[in-house]
């Protein structure tokens, strides 16, 4: 092992297991991501995804198992605690500060992320240490000029843009992205996948996705959730070469 | 958006002018009365200023911040009656005397609702929605009822002290320095509100206002934020009923009641939730429709209802709204 810390995990799932009741959404679940990889996470509907990225996130806890970021078990985390860690996470519907500016909302994702939100004094649109850096991210996700739109009037696309600009302002050590080409028109959904190339430069990125053609194009691990089973993970080949998951989930879209 | 900016700054500015002339026209024309309605309205829009905070700027419908006015002026009521007798208000764990100096009294009262206010907040927080109504009421309920059944201050027919107390320089019985000093406090207040709710944590707070989940997930707790706003709104309100007590030189479980709280409520909603005068507004119109109506008749208060089912329904922006045409404060 030349450099061990290189090639140690991100974030890493230990036999995550969840029940709601006699239903089992999450039946020991393990997972890695490794630094610059894109890992898709897919499965048919009611696999259990949102359930295994809500217990990521910390918003609800596992019955079992264990999940390490950067080394650290951060179990007993609570969600906003794991996001100033840099986990730094989309919803599956895009999920905003309507009344804020796009300005105010990626400022907010500053300030959370700087852990400094006790600050009663200086006006938030005049401390550059927060206004800078969202300009910043803002032009990183593509809404350059856009800055002062209020959230709520934007497009779709644009939300969603905005999702990724407040997950870059957390200073990300890794992307879970919910879905994040719902809804996406064809054009959008290009861009975006090109938008999300890119974000893999920052930090890797655990990609729940339906959109079969990016999960393709992106990733280099496909996991498939079937479930609440990991049933196979491996690279792009592998996954579409597995008989099991062409007969449990690839078999319905062909 | 800076146009919008200056024109609610305007606005603002134009209720406040509004207060101050009606108290210094009645003043020049010998109308003390008058002079102390406007104090009352200052008063009253001081309260709605602090409810604001936690209502209009975070979401947190309390409906019972009667408490923070309630205690706001029983601190006041029970300091005054000790300076005059010179007994002290207690000796354990330390000896508090009393005082009838407002510079040391309203730090007392802000204090006292604000700890009561950071016990109420950090349990009630814990709940939202009608739960978070129901438990502040309880709360304010359980105040009130104790005030009644607590003879040394008077129990249920209140505390009276007879000599308004001092302000250095000033002579707080001429009804206009009162006013001047009640109005100079809603300024301040209003200047407070101001400057937190456009710094980092007043984008948190009415962050979480509006999206709970997307807070937490830039790593922000919600209720942190909330119990502060609480905490300060609960002091706000603390100040007005310290200084609604020295207005009457009288308090009673009345200023304790859910009455109360939700008169205060009525204060914010009607002038505009989350508009920085809009409970100053308020205030000032119900009093207005208080002495006008009142006198016509003593169902003025339907009146008032009606008047406020209309804003609910169809001016959620309250009166400032209308005067802006829009919605809401981001």
């Amino acid at each position: 092992m030349p450099e061990p810390k290189l090639n140690e995990p991100i974030l890493e799932i230990r036999g995550l297991r969840k029940s709601f009741g006699a239903l089992v959404a999450t039946d020991d679940v393990s997972l890695d991501l490794r630094p610059g990889e894109i890992h898709a996470l897919i499965g048919p509907n009611g696999a259990g995804k949102s359930t295994l990225i809500k217990q990521i996130v910390g918003e609800i806890r596992p019955d079992a198992g264990s999940i390490r970021f950067e080394g650290q078990v951060i179990d007993t985390l609570d969600a906003a605690a794991r996001a100033r860690l840099g986990l730094a996470r989309s919803f599956q519907v895009s999920s905003v500060i309507p009344d804020f500016t796009v300005l105010q909302n990626v400022m907010l994702a500053v300030a959370g992320a700087s852990g400094a939100v006790f600050r009663f004094h200086l006006p938030a649109l005049a401390d550059r240490k927060l206004t800078e850096p969202a300009l910043f991210h803002i032009e990183q996700a593509g809404l350059a000029g856009r800055h002062l739109v209020p959230a709520a009037t934007l497009s779709h696309g644009e939300r969603r843009k905005l999702e990724i600009a407040m997950a870059l302002a957390l200073r990300p050590r890794a992307f879970l992205l919910d879905e994040p080409m719902a809804g996406m028109g064809l054009e959008g959904g290009r861009q975006l996948t090109g938008i999300l190339a890119e974000l893999r430069n920052e930090a890797p990125i655990l990609l729940v996705e339906h959109d079969m053609d990016a999960v393709f194009a992106l990733a280099d691990r496909i996991s498939v959730l079937v479930y609440g089973r990991i049933i196979a993970t491996g690279s792009v080949a592998e996954i579409r070469a597995n008989p099991e998951v062409r007969r449990s989930y690839l078999g319905e879209e062909a | 958006m800076r146009e919008t900016l200056n024109r609610d700054t305007a606005i603002n500015l134009a209720i406040l002018a509004l207060l101050v002339a009606t108290a210094v026209g009645a003043h020049l024309a010998g109308n003390g009365f008058t002079v102390t309605l406007a104090t009352k309205a200052a008063i009253f829009g001081l309260a709605g200023v602090g409810l604001n905070l936690a209502l209009g700027y975070g979401g947190l419908i309390s409906f019972g911040h009667a408490a923070f006015f309630g205690i706001g002026g029983y601190v006041t009521g029970i300091l005054a009656s000790h300076a005059s007798t010179g007994m002290p208000v207690t000796s354990l764990p330390f000896t508090i005397m009393g005082s009838n100096e407002m510079l040391g009294i309203w730090p007392m009262a802000m204090l006292a609702a604000g700890l009561v206010a950071l016990v109420i907040g950090a349990l009630s927080l814990r709940t939202s929605g009608v739960y978070f109504i129901m438990v502040t009421l309880a709360f304010a309920q359980m105040l009130y009822y104790f005030a009644i059944s607590w003879p040394r201050y008077g129990g249920e027919d209140g505390l009276s002290f007879y000599v308004r107390n001092s302000f250095p320089g000033l002579n707080t019985f001429a009804p206009i320095q009162y006013f001047a000093i009640c109005a100079t406090l809603l300024a301040v207040a209003l200047v407070f509100t101001a400057v937190v709710t456009q710094s980092r944590f007043g984008l948190a707070l009415q962050a979480a206002r509006q999206n709970s989940q997307r807070t937490i997930a830039v790593g922000i707790r919600p209720y942190a934020i909330r119990l502060t706003a609480f905490v300060l709104s609960g002091m706000i309100v603390g100040l007005a009923g310290s200084l609604y007590a020295d207005l009457n030189r009288f308090v009673s479980p009345a200023m304790l009641s859910w009455h109360m709280s939700g008169e205060i409520m009525v204060f914010v909603i009607l002038g505009g939730v989350g508009r920085l005068c809009g409970p100053v507004a308020g205030a000032a119109i119900f009093i207005l429709l208080e002495h006008v109506l009142g006198g016509i008749s003593d169902y003025w208060q339907a009146l008032l209802g009606l008047l406020l089912l209309v804003i609910v329904l169809f001016a959620p922006g309250g009166l400032i709204g209308i005067v802006t045409r829009r919605g809401r404060h981001a």
